[in-house]
């Protein structure tokens, strides 16, 4: 079992990378770009072959496994030593979290790939860079291992970098630049809390405490099967020192089950190590999601890079972010998340509207697409956010708001990416972007605008298409959180319908084209025509089989909500007396704290006061 | 009995097959696509056919509704979302409407878009250099967004919970958005598209926050009640069975403890006693066990204790009762957006940029009859303080667009106004606490007003313009299209002999005012008897403007002589189903055994359908206990003192309405221009259209514009701002070390040090001077010095 994941899943993470080598060696035509794009789009289609083989149930060893028993845990993990000095592992596995976005980074790696060939420029360090930054993306989703998911995510930060900067529009090194920074402050912050968090652990806590069985051991890949805890218990008990790790399901495990990550930092009465490191994870993944106010290089980046990166930017790189705050924030410092929920759901709701009135105003049609990113990524945090609040409470909405995030992840890559895409169709025509120099596409494209028009409708929200059911998850789950919040949310969707439909007015009705260079707007290609309609396809499938997706992720969704439930109900439940006789029992070593403490400690612990009083509901 | 939901499903999805067939191979399917529309039609009809079947064997069935789910879309633990289905009488009379009107209109369209099957030049869209555009015809184009419409309208219409009833809310929204643009190339036609889909979802906003709340407190979006688990119905009305009378109450009064007790204990129960479903069987309004304990739990976290007495006492104050009336304002606000009521009524005059077959199905007969539709389905949710909102809403309305509709000249915006007010009849209706009232003119509208739309669109076929002040005398070019209309005016404004028999229009207008009239008598109100009399001169309205309509239409001399030459009858695949339709906005509500309207075999069965509810009045208590809001029960109206009443004032006012217009347009006693010139504020502000237009710019457009360029210039003059100077600094700071730092100390340090040792090299050239006799006296010296040192300082 071991052997098959760690085979499979290297040769997914590090196929691209493999092509990548191969067309660097000589033997490889120089002269021949043609060759070298169809090579780099073989190798990402192999890659896609790959990641749809463990997606079958059934079809390997370590494909996705629906059996109940394993369908909410983690999957095909593997746990090799990499520098044993540190405890750094080679570490994967996938879950239904994770595994989707795979598929969602495969499909699209494809689809760009295929959307690349309009470039002329170093072709062959093109496609090498593009292939580096897949493996990059692969290897975030499926890191385990803290210091590993970083390596992976600065792999994939660099080739970004020049793609942008080389390849991109005309101001092209001040978007690259941009982006560089701004993502390289995110994973500097990033880089602090995971060592903040790397140097309090200590696996030696897991192994001392009675709340954990051998099975959740099991699970975080800390021993391969039930019958070794016992040795690996007695083996950490009687290490000298603490034993630091950088496993991320170990560390969720110490967040949630021990009181590792709650001292405060500097000094008593100050901030826990896991609210400092909350904060500084949470602003990393909020850069890259990206959400307001760090948002604004990807207006620039988008409108510079070309059209495939941008599909991959905002297909899958945004991804990343969300994902960050469900895989690594949530887990691991739930306490942190309880308390800032407010932050997070705000930062949610005024992204989403922040983003959708900027997207009003734009004239560029690549930045309005971008400005809707941001939009449509206030849904992720908030279905995210408002998640926190309502430990020990109706989990069920909690864990529809968290699926709906995730949803919405998956529906944005399908939507964002055509959308990027058919905005790069047209701009490979007529080499312009300006929204009010369009018109009239509809008669002279009348497939592409049919392809358009469901794509943007996707985006748009209809029910049918795949935005819709994000959105509606997300909405729906807010209410109970805050009701100011669900009715900001909720009219949200009269400005997204605004400018999308303005939007479309502007392009694709109306009676003639405005702009420049009118006779190049030709119908859609065959190559183009292969890459939007897979798109369009995904779009409708999600829209009214959202089982598709929700059939993956839903089990470990709930998993995590229901874990951090679990951690809710025996710390901020403890209210009265019996209550937090069931908190004792429930981890000894815990400071059952009086939640319903009259002078929180700061002001941001407000939400605390707030929580559901479902305790007092059933005693009567 | 369970082959009802499969008909109906049926009838539901071959529109969505005809969509996707012609959508895939529309422009192949015979010459120029005309097959597209045999396609659409086929699959119309036969939802007709299976409609008429479901029909026939509901009669058979006594149970009150079928619900059940098909399909589920997402679920996580007990709450789902689901594709189901809720028949009862009003589903299945629905049905058939829907697809008998759709069909005819679906053949008229045949005859209607023909055009379409060849190039078009469009003289309304002139390009730059000063041509008409000349394009491809789109004739299955427009058959396909027929077909997508049909399949939405059904899935309202069958909806077995509010969130698919919002999901094809938005699809029948984005049918409608395809169908008013269809002409894309027209700059008015896809901005009146894009206000009707914006404005629509400044309603679908409050829906949303509608469904928030009912799904959160509740907990499930089904209407009835599917596999023993209750659905919102049931939960807002728990049956209040006789024969068990203490469980009932306990149930109906005292939420907070079976919750408490047993959460789900109520729910097996109830689908027991479903089976013996009397008439004698209360179900009177209760706050939900959900929304007391969410309202509770808002206490609590305000800092209040749930202390057992207060949890009584917030029990007999009916808390949460507060979340029951946002529900209602919820999903009536989307109500308000797509039945085009006030205060979002904007974009329904705008809609009629949409070919005429569009604006007669879509635009007047049934999608903008969802709301009410809708409003009719969820009645039992509403309370008496939202009855009232809506009854206002519909008051309001009706007048409004009345008034307007008086000074309207093109012919279909007359028309489009007359449906807004129509609507506002119905709204009203159901807001006085006419359910059947409602309802009947829900469907008596919708065959009359689709006649009337049609009738108007064989004229505009024929003299290719919408300007009535092109029209007139037209009676004797085209007679088909003439008398079905007159036969849609005398429908539409109601006539008949009083107390006797009357058109359709007859019988649901009476009806309306009954009840109006048993609201204002009940509650001693001003504002009460105000709305009854606003209904009953709207009637008067009604009946002016119709027939100015119809008399500068038909009679008279012709205004413009070319035009009136080229006129001419409409083919029969455009008069036949004119005649049709003519047929059912005559016998459609007639009672067939006796002059009691109520006896009309589509009263009766709507009668069968009206929600389970007290039967008694609504009444609604303010803070001190007393009663200020009582919503009548509707077959209190049925008495014949008011009933006499009713019909005399209604016949009334629509005779000196018909009777103005007479004067003014047919016999000319009175130039109409004389009378504009007279109230001419009045006549300005009735052709501004209440100035709505332009409020609504000033107040929501321009400064939604605003603040968007605002947050714009935000990211570029702030926060990006922010970021380059934070850059720039990095690269000041960067140069500033380079220069001050690295060039002045560093190597400020390196060169002085540098330049000293130099100097002393230059200090120390001054002593080799090449003279032989200076280094040897100098090496004397030296060795003399040397020797001194060692013997003076190693000594010690």
């Amino acid at each position: 079992m071991e052997n098959a994941a760690l085979l499979w899943l290297s040769v997914l993470v590090f196929l691209p990378a493999a092509g990548a080598l191969f067309l660097m060696l000589p033997i490889v035509p120089r002269s021949n770009p043609e060759a070298i794009k169809r090579i780099a789009l073989g190798v990402t289609l192999a890659t896609l072959v790959v990641s749809i083989l463990l997606a079958i149930p059934g079809m390997q060893e370590s494909s996705f496994s629906f059996d109940p028993e394993a369908v909410n845990k983690m999957q095909s993990v593997f746990n090799v030593g990499w520098i044993p000095t540190f405890n750094i592992e080679y570490f994967m596995g996938f879950d239904g979290i994770s595994f989707p976005l795979v598929l969602l980074t495969t499909f699209i790696s494809v689809l760009a790939m295929a959307a690349s060939w309009p470039i002329n420029k170093y072709v062959r360090a093109y496609c090498v860079l593009f292939l580096l930054l897949e493996t990059g993306m692969i290897g975030v989703f499926l890191a385990l291992d803290f210091f590993l998911f970083y390596v992976f995510w600065e792999v994939m930060l660099l080739p970004m970098y020049f793609l942008i900067g080389v390849w991109g529009g005309p101001r092209k090194e001040y978007a690259a630049i941009k982006f560089f920074l701004y993502t390289l402050l995110g994973s500097v912050l990033m880089l602090i809390a995971i060592l903040m968090l790397y140097f309090k652990s200590d696996l030696k806590v897991l192994a001392e405490s009675s709340a954990i069985d051998n099975g959740q051991l099991v699970a975080a890949g800390l021993v391969t099967d039930a019958a070794q805890a016992d040795a690996w218990r007695a083996e950490m008990k009687a290490s000298e020192g603490a034993r630091h790790t950088f496993n991320i399901l170990a560390l969720q495990l110490m967040g949630q089950h021990t009181e590792l990550f709650s001292r405060p930092v500097f000094g008593e009465g100050g901030y826990s190590l896991q609210w400092w490191a909350f904060v500084l994870l949470f602003i990393g993944f909020a850069i890259k999601v990206p959400s307001v106010p760090v948002h604004t290089w990807l207006p620039d980046a988008h409108v510079e890079a070309p059209t495939p990166i941008s599909m991959i930017l905002a297909g899958v790189l945004l991804k990343m972010g969300g994902y960050g705050i469900i895989r690594i924030c949530y887990p691991i410092c739930p306490e942190a998340a309880f308390d800032l929920a407010w932050w997070v759901c705000g930062i949610g709701a005024l992204s989403m509207v922040y983003g959708a009135f900027a997207a009003l105003a734009q004239k560029d049609f690549k930045r309005l697409v971008a400005y809707s990113s941001v939009s449509h990524m206030g849904y992720v945090i908030l279905g995210i956010g408002v998640a926190s609040v309502m430990y020990g409470g109706a989990t069920s909405y909690w864990s529809m708001g968290m699926n709906g995030a995730m949803f919405q992840m998956i529906a944005h890559g399908i939507s964002s990416a055509g959308m990027f895409f058919l905005v790069g169709v047209v701009y490979d025509r007529v080499h312009h972007r300006e929204l009010d120099k369009f018109g009239g596409l509809f008669g002279k494209m009348p497939v592409y605008s049919g392809l358009a028009i469901v794509i943007f409708f996707a985006g748009l929200g209809l029910p049918g298409l795949c935005g819709f059911i994000g959105e509606v998850l997300v909405v729906l789950s807010v209410w109970p959180f805050s009701k100011t919040l669900a009715i900001i949310s909720a009219a949200v969707v009269i400005l997204t319908a605004a400018y999308i439909l303005w939007t479309l007015q502007r392009v694709y009705l109306g009676p003639e084209y405005k702009g420049p260079h009118g006779e190049a707007l030709t119908p859609i290609t065959a190559r183009e025509w292969s890459i939007a309609v897979p798109l369009v396809i995904f779009a409708i499938l999600f829209g009214v089989y959202p089982r598709a997706v929700l059939d993956y992720m839903e089990p470990s969704v709930s998993q995590t909500v229901e874990d951090l439930t679990q951690w809710g109900k025996a710390n901020n439940f403890a209210r009265d007396d019996s209550a937090e006789g069931e908190a004792a029992e429930v981890s000894l070593e815990r400071r059952a704290e009086p939640a319903a403490k009259p002078a929180a400690p700061a002001a941001n612990r407000e939400a605390r006061v707030n929580r559901p009083p479902d305790h007092n509901l059933v005693r009567q | 009995m369970e082959t009802i939901p499969t008909l109906l499903g049926a009838a539901w999805l071959l529109p969505l097959v005809s969509f996707t067939l012609i959508l895939l191979f529309g422009p192949r399917m015979g010459k120029a696509g005309k097959a597209a529309s045999y396609v659409a039609i086929g699959a119309i009809g036969g939802g007709f056919v299976l409609s008429l079947i479901a029909l026939f064997q509901w009669r058979g069935i006594d149970e009150p509704y079928l619900a059940g789910e098909w399909y589920t879309l997402a679920q996580f633990d007990s709450l789902k979302l689901t594709i189901g289905y809720y028949v009862d009488t009003l589903t299945v009379v629905m049905f058939c409407m829907v697809t008998l009107i759709a069909t005819c209109i679906h053949f008229y369209a045949v005859g209607y878009m023909h055009e379409e099957l060849h190039d078009v030049t469009d003289h309304e869209v002139t390009l730059a250099d000063g041509s008409h555009l000349t394009r491809p015809g789109r004739f299955h184009r427009f058959f396909q967004y027929l077909s997508l419409f049909c399949f939405s309208m059904l899935g309202i219409v069958i909806s077995g919970n509010i969130a698919m009833t919002f999901v094809f809310w938005e699809l029948v929204g984005i049918c409608s958005y395809f169908l008013i643009g269809f002409y894309i190339e027209r700059k008015s036609a896809s901005t009146a598209a894009n206000k009707a889909f914006i404005v629509n979802r400044v309603g679908d906003m409050g829906m949303i926050i509608g469904l928030m709340v009912l799904f959160t407190t509740l907990g499930t979006f089904n209407f009835g009640d599917v596999d023993g688990e209750p659905g919102i119905f049931s939960l807002v009305r728990p049956e209040v069975a006789h024969h068990d009378d203490h469980a009932g109450r306990d149930a109906a009064a005292s939420p907070f403890a079976t919750v408490a007790l047993a959460p789900k204990a109520d729910a097996g129960d109830q689908s027991d006693h479903h089976g013996d479903h009397t008439a004698h069987a209360t179900r009177p309004l209760v706050v939900p066990q959900g929304m007391f304990d969410a309202a509770v739990r808002d206490r609590v976290a305000a800092g209040e204790e749930a202390t057992a007495e207060n949890l009584e006492a917030w029990q007999s104050s009916k808390l949460g009762y507060g979340l029951l009336v946002i529900a209602g304002l919820g999903i009536f606000c989307g109500c308000v957006g797509k039945s085009a009521q006030f205060p979002l009524h904007v974009w329904l005059p705008d809609a009629m940029e949409g070919p005429t077959p569009v604006s007669a199905l879509v635009h007047s007969a049934t999608m903008v009859a969802a709301g009410v539709f809708l409003v009719g389905r969820f009645y039992p949710v509403f309370t008496p303080e939202v009855l009232l909102a809506i009854a206002v809403i519909g008051c309001f309305t009706l007048f409004m667009a009345a008034t307007i509709a008086i000074t309207a000249t093109d012919i279909k915006r007359v028309l489009a106004y007359s449906t807004l007010s129509q609507l506002g009849y119905m709204m009203f209706a159901l807001g006085v606490g006419g359910w059947v009232a409602g309802m009947l003119h829900l469907i008596t509208h919708a065959f009359f007003k689709s006649l009337l739309f049609m009738c108007s669109g064989s004229v505009i076929h024929a003299v290719h313009s919408n300007e009535m002040t092109d029209m007139g005398g037209l009676l004797k070019k085209m007679p088909i299209t003439a008398y079905t209309m007159l036969v849609g005016c005398l429908a539409i404004i109601g006539a008949g002999i009083p107390l006797v028999i009357g058109l359709s229009g007859y019988y649901s207008k009476d009806a309306i005012l009954a009840q109006a009239m048993l609201f204002a008598e009940q509650d001693e109100n001003g504002l009460f008897r105000l709305m009854f009399f606003v209904a009953a001169g709207g009637a008067a309205i009604t009946a002016f403007y119709m027939f100015r309509l119809w008399f500068m239409t038909f009679l008279g001399e012709p205004r413009d002589a070319h035009r009136y030459e080229h006129a001419h009858e409409s083919p029969k695949v455009m008069t036949y189903p004119l005649l049709v339709l003519s047929f059912f906005a005559i016998f459609v509500a007639t009672p067939l055994t006796s002059l009691d309207m109520t006896t009309a075999p589509l009263t009766a069965a709507l009668d069968e359908a009206r929600p389970a509810d007290d039967h008694q009045a609504r009444t609604a208590e303010d803070a001190a206990g007393a009663t200020w809001l009582s919503i009548p029960y509707e077959h209190d109206s049925h008495t014949a003192r008011i009933h006499t009443q009713a019909g005399l004032i209604a016949f009334g006012t629509a005779m000196g309405g018909l009777l103005l217009a007479c004067c003014i347009y047919w016999w000319r006693l009175v130039n109409p221009r004389e009378v504009a010139d007279m109230f001419r504020p009045i006549y300005r502000f009735l052709l501004g259209k209440w100035w709505f237009d332009e409020l609504y710019d000033r107040l929501f457009v321009q400064p939604t514009f605003f603040f968007s360029r605002i947050i714009a210039g935000i990211d570029k003059n702030l926060i990006d701002w922010l970021i380059d100077n934070l850059a720039a600094g990095t690269r000041w700071f960067c140069v500033g070390f380079d220069t001050w730092i690295d060039r002045l100390f560093v190597d400020g340090l390196v060169n002085w040090t540098a330049r000293k040792i130099y100097a002393i090299g230059l200090a120390f050239r001054a002593v080799q001077t090449g003279n032989l006799r200076q280094y040897i006296v100098l090496i004397v010296v030296g060795t003399v010095a040397l020797f001194i040192l060692a013997t003076f300082g190693f000594a010690g």
